[in-house]
């Protein structure tokens, strides 16, 4: 290190040792977050496990120990639920982030009326779940919804059903209703990620006569690779927590047939009958600890092995 | 009522006694710290006289109409008392109250039903043993809130499960209701398929929104077949639903869906839609539904009522074959108010609830709800364009022995939950076979 440099290191550790942390200010400017923090997560986290292991009713707390995880290890609706959320949570990434990649390309490519279509096509996300449920449960009516009427003008009678009343098909619906919805949500930050490429790196593919599935493949897909990522394990979380859209449509029926595990906790906590919400903080606990090692094996799985060089 | 406010206490410091300054100032203070604790204990007094109420129905404009003139009527009979009243739908009322009552912020007076024994479970709520006039309640009624020594809800709303049809229909298809309004199994099973034949949609029950309307003709039927001691035992967990009784009785339901009795739409048809459904588009030939059916259908049609003239009728639940007790009938007590345990103004607000204990109330609820009520009601009193209604109920209702509470009343927890997806749900839409119910019936007691 040269002296004089040196010497202004020396000094800027001095004046760094003569002012101090200052304590003061770093208390004053973190006290608001941290009082939110612990006051609507990490206390909230912790009495729902504290609860898991209590029978916990208005005026007293029973310690029960283990007994309401030995509960959900016998309970069959349960696991029906977590069964219908992972099949959810797995294919709806797939569905959401396909599609929009395709609509992002589609846009990216100056397809005609392309303003027009990513307005009507990001809009879906924009509605509440509420909103979006009363809608498809008026599209999947059985004798005026929208698909049926459409399958009788096709002479397609056979084909119709009451989509959100049948075991085999309830979940498929709603799973096609999320995808509706989100798609265009992805898009719009594919899009974004998509404009964001550096240009020279792209015409030296086609200066080397790259077609466009080879560009898309070689040139395009590993640079927005982090952010397909992103999405997917975004849209898998949201999945893993979905509740909205089942409570307006179809409230876990047909026979548990789209049952998800936050509908299962709410109606353990609040339609049973029962003041305990020590079994539902369990199956909450539970989940918790599924969506936080799913959320971590994800990011460990799609870690970029090897950095990208242009 | 709250005590008054204890005046704020003016401290002493040991050594202001010898200074004559002090002392001075002594009465001067007294006197400001009176005004002030006056002003404090003023509002607190008014506040002292409010009595909060929460309720189900925000949008049932006939109830609300009733309760709020009943609210009237007390703060009138009761100088400087006010009654806050706030409207909810019943799932939210009920998700607010769980969170308010264990946080202790639950009103004064709140809406229950009597299902709701998690309440008494935990000491939530105040005996109203004493100071409810029960000479002017139902006996059945007040039974129904009884528990061990203590009666705990007031029932202001009751129902029993009927059959609605329309007549025009039915002489359209050319059958003749029998005189005691009551068809064999094997006739109301022909009904069904004449009225399919003819594309009429024969029950224009729904289950899209409400975890009951698809259980009616089961549990009407096996209540029927298995008599009031054995059904109140499959209610509760102690006779099995492999019983052949039961078996016979769930095959025969089973015949009736697959004979297409409940609507295409039947899982996503709700209750307000399977209303109209029945009276005016496409039009039901029945209609099985608790008697609350008036406080809908009996609005003016442009907000959802019955056509004027419509031609209802009503009939029994169909008798059972070999029946043990083919007179039987579900009544529920629906609707009824419950006096916070834990609140400062208990006697205050059981003395609201009692303001609702006279005869004249209750024919204002018949006249003005059109339901039937808990509290002791004169019908020959009753007048108005739907006199000849409550007649008809009355009649259909003069031979029948009663079973208080229908399944999701009387059932708790798990059984309720897979008794509402699969009794309810899964068994009219012709989803599920005879087996299966018996399976998970009995898998869940």
């Amino acid at each position: 290190m040269p002296p004089s440099s040196a010497g202004a290191s020396a000094a800027g550790a001095h004046v760094a040792r003569a002012l101090g942390t200052p304590w003061r200010a770093v208390t004053v400017f973190l006290l608001p977050a941290a009082t939110f923090y612990v006051a609507f997560t990490a206390y909230p986290v912790f009495r729902t496990l504290w609860n898991s292991f209590h029978k916990v009713l208005p005026a007293k707390e029973e310690f029960v120990g283990l007994a309401n995880y030995a509960e959900l290890v016998r309970d069959e609706i349960f696991w029906r639920a977590v069964r219908n959320t992972l099949v959810w949570a797995c294919t709806s990434p797939l569905f959401e982030v396909s599609i929009a990649l395709v609509l992002a390309l589609a846009l990216y490519a100056k397809v005609p009326g392309r303003r027009f279509f990513r307005i009507a096509w990001f809009t879906p996300v924009l509605m509440s779940y509420v909103v979006v449920g009363i809608i498809w449960a008026w599209i999947y009516n059985y004798d005026w919804g929208a698909v049926n009427t459409g399958l009788r003008a096709l002479g397609l009678n056979s084909w119709t059903r009451a989509w959100l009343g049948k075991q085999e098909t309830a979940l498929p619906a709603l799973i096609f209703v999320t995808t509706w919805m989100w798609s265009g949500f992805n898009m719009v930050v594919l899009l974004a990620a998509l404009h964001s490429l550096p240009s020279e790196v792209i015409e030296a593919a086609e200066l080397d006569n790259c077609g466009w599935w080879g560009k898309l493949v070689h040139v395009i897909f590993p640079m927005i690779r982090p952010t397909v990522l992103n999405l997917v394990v975004l849209s898998f979380v949201g999945k893993m927590k979905i509740f909205d859209l089942v409570w307006i449509t179809t409230k876990g029926g047909p026979l548990w047939s789209t049952e998800t595990v936050s509908i299962y906790v709410y109606k353990r906590a609040f339609e049973w009958n029962t003041f305990d919400l020590g079994y539902p903080s369990a199956v909450a606990s539970v989940w918790f600890v599924i969506v936080l090692g799913s959320v971590l094996t994800l990011s460990y799985v799609f870690r970029q092995r090897e950095k990208l060089e242009y | 009522m709250m005590p008054a406010a204890e005046p704020p206490r003016i401290r002493h410091d040991d050594n202001e006694g010898d200074n004559p300054m002090i002392s001075a100032f002594r009465p001067r203070r007294a006197f400001i710290a009176s005004v002030f604790a006056a002003l404090v204990a003023l509002p607190t007094a008014a506040l002292a006289q409010e009595l909060t109420m929460w309720s189900h129905w925000a949008a049932e404009v006939a109830k609300r109409a009733y309760v709020e003139d009943a609210i009237k009527r007390f703060e009138a009979s009761k100088p400087g008392v006010k009654v806050k009243i706030t409207w909810y739908e019943k799932s939210a009322l009920y998700a607010a109250l769980k969170t308010a009552l264990r946080a202790g912020q639950a009103p004064d007076v709140f809406y229950a039903e009597v299902d709701q024994t998690d309440y008494i479970d935990n000491n939530l709520l105040a005996d109203l043993s004493t100071g409810v006039n029960w000479n002017n309640v139902e006996p059945w009624a007040k039974q129904a809130w009884t528990f061990g020594k203590g009666t705990y809800g007031f029932p202001l709303e009751a129902s029993t499960v009927e059959v609605y049809y329309n007549t025009k229909l039915m002489a359209d298809l050319g059958v003749t209701v029998p005189a005691n309004g009551q068809f064999d199994q094997a006739a109301f099973l022909d009904l069904v398929k004449k009225a399919r034949a003819k594309g009429i949609t024969p029950m224009s029950q729904g289950v899209g929104d409400r975890p009951f309307p698809g259980a009616y003709v089961t549990h009407e039927a096996l209540l029927k077949k298995l008599g009031m001691n054995d059904y109140d035992a499959l209610m509760k967990g102690k006779l099995s639903w492999s019983d052949p009784r039961v078996v016979e009785t769930l095959t025969w339901v089973k015949q009736l869906v697959d004979a297409g009795a409940f609507p295409t739409s039947f899982t996503s048809l709700k209750l307000g839609e399977s209303h109209i459904y029945f009276h005016t588009n496409p039009g039901a030939l029945m209609f099985q539904v608790a008697s609350w059916y008036t406080a809908r259908a009996f609005n003016p049609p442009d907000k959802g009522g019955q056509p004027v003239n419509f031609p209802l009728g009503i009939m029994q639940s169909p008798a059972m074959n070999g029946g043990a007790c083919n007179n039987c009938k579900s009544l529920a007590v629906g609707g009824s108010y419950v006096v916070n345990a834990a609140s400062p103004r208990k006697d205050l607000g059981i003395a609201f609830l009692n303001s609702f204990a006279t005869p004249e109330m209750g024919n204002k609820w018949l006249e003005n709800v059109l339901v039937q009520t808990g509290i002791k009601t004169d019908a020959s009193k009753i007048a108005g364009p739907h006199a000849g209604y409550f007649k008809q109920l009355a009649k259909a209702n003069e031979s029948n022995t009663y079973y208080f509470g229908t399944p999701v009343q009387v059932m708790q927890g798990k059984p309720k939950e897979v008794f509402t997806q699969v009794v309810n749900s899964a068994l009219p839409a012709g989803s599920i076979s005879v087996d299966d119910v018996v399976k998970q019936m009995n898998a869940a007691k």
